[in-house]
């Protein structure tokens, strides 16, 4: 769903330029994927996601989100899902274009690893 | 646990953790503090309410982990660009240099009024007088509070000229025309006042500098 995904371009960058993405990064990426997300939503979604395996930290979440910011990967969201049923006070993060290219740089990359992973006998051929 | 015991560990918690944010850079912090805080706050009353101890001790070794892991890069990223120390040295000098500037134009024109008798200098001289001497005290005290505590320093400012400047003025309306028949009560009011406007205004240009003056709390932790 990209309906509501800024249209921040960051055309002149390159989306290899920032591969690999830290864990973190990637699944921050992963979660505002879909739209857009509050801290403890993001943080539950990486949990709910890799079923308790990826815990995020305050500290590793907004660390990686102002990293985010600042490379035009997300950005804030004003709007508010449900604001009646929410803490106006929290803010909402969303995917640039941008942040989308190199999500999805990203994601072909893991996935480039893992043909190789299979072809070395590695991983069971699905 | 039942839930007044569940609510009080809670906000224990929570508190301890603010005073763990402060492992952060303050630029971070402010930025972030908050909504690390509310994260933790969130996360925490999803592990108590499962009310396994396995499950509170999990979110606070993740809690610690976590800030042991991520302070220093914080450190490490803020020092890189050179932001917190370079920045914040170079504007504090900045600063104070303006302010001893300030002052000594301010009682060399005052003396020079004197000196000769220049009509409009002495006129000025009540506004002047109060400028050097509220200059001298508030901003040593805002000085000091910005440094010391995590007041909004444009709050630090607004309160401490607005009392360095009240105070001697009150006691000069009420010792002033007791000791001095010529006190001229309406020219040392005005003094004051337009000490308080100069010194206030001048902070808070000084904050506009740094980013949109706010008097509420800074969202600091």
């Amino acid at each position: 769903m990209r309906k509501n995904i800024s249209s921040k371009s960051g055309s002149s960058r390159d989306p290899l330029e920032f591969l690999p993405l830290t864990p973190a990064m990637f699944h921050i990426l992963l979660a505002l994927a879909d739209r857009e997300r509050h801290g403890y939503h993001i943080m539950r979604e990486v949990e709910e996601r890799t079923e308790g395996m990826v815990r995020l930290g305050p500290g590793t979440l907004y660390g990686s989100i102002k990293r985010m910011l600042s490379d035009g990967l997300v950005e804030e969201s004003g709007e508010r899902p449900d604001p009646e049923m929410d803490d106006e006070r929290r803010r909402y993060y969303r995917l640039t274009d941008f942040g989308y290219r190199v999500a999805t740089a990203e994601a072909e990359r893991l996935a480039g690893l893992v043909r190789s992973a299979r072809s070395k006998k590695l991983l069971s051929r699905v | 646990m039942n839930k007044r015991t569940q609510l009080s560990s809670s906000d224990l918690s929570g508190r301890f953790y603010t005073l763990m944010l402060k492992a952060y850079p303050t630029e971070f912090r402010r930025e972030y503090g908050p909504h690390m805080a509310q994260l933790f706050r969130d996360s925490g009353r999803a592990a108590m309410r499962d009310r396994s101890i396995g499950l509170i001790f999990q979110f606070w070794a993740t809690v610690i982990f976590d800030l042991v892991k991520t302070a220093p890069i914080e450190h490490i990223d803020s020092l890189r660009k050179g932001k917190s120390v370079m920045n914040n040295l170079r504007r504090d000098a900045l600063a104070l240099f303006g302010c001893i500037a300030i002052i000594v134009v301010a009682l060399l024109l005052l003396n020079y009024g004197r000196a000769n008798e220049v009509s409009t200098l002495l006129l000025l001289g009540y506004a002047l007088d109060a400028i050097v001497v509220t200059g001298v005290v508030g901003n040593f005290i805002v000085f000091l509070l910005a440094k010391t505590t995590r007041i909004n320093p444009l709050k630090a400012a607004l309160w401490t000229f607005l009392i360095v400047n009240a105070l001697p003025a009150i006691a000069l309306a009420i010792i002033g025309p007791r000791i001095d028949p010529q006190f001229r009560l309406a020219a040392t009011m005005i003094g004051y006042l337009l000490s308080f406007i100069f010194w206030y205004g001048l902070h808070w240009m000084w904050a506009l500098t740094k980013g949109r003056p706010r008097l509420a709390g800074d969202g600091g932790q």
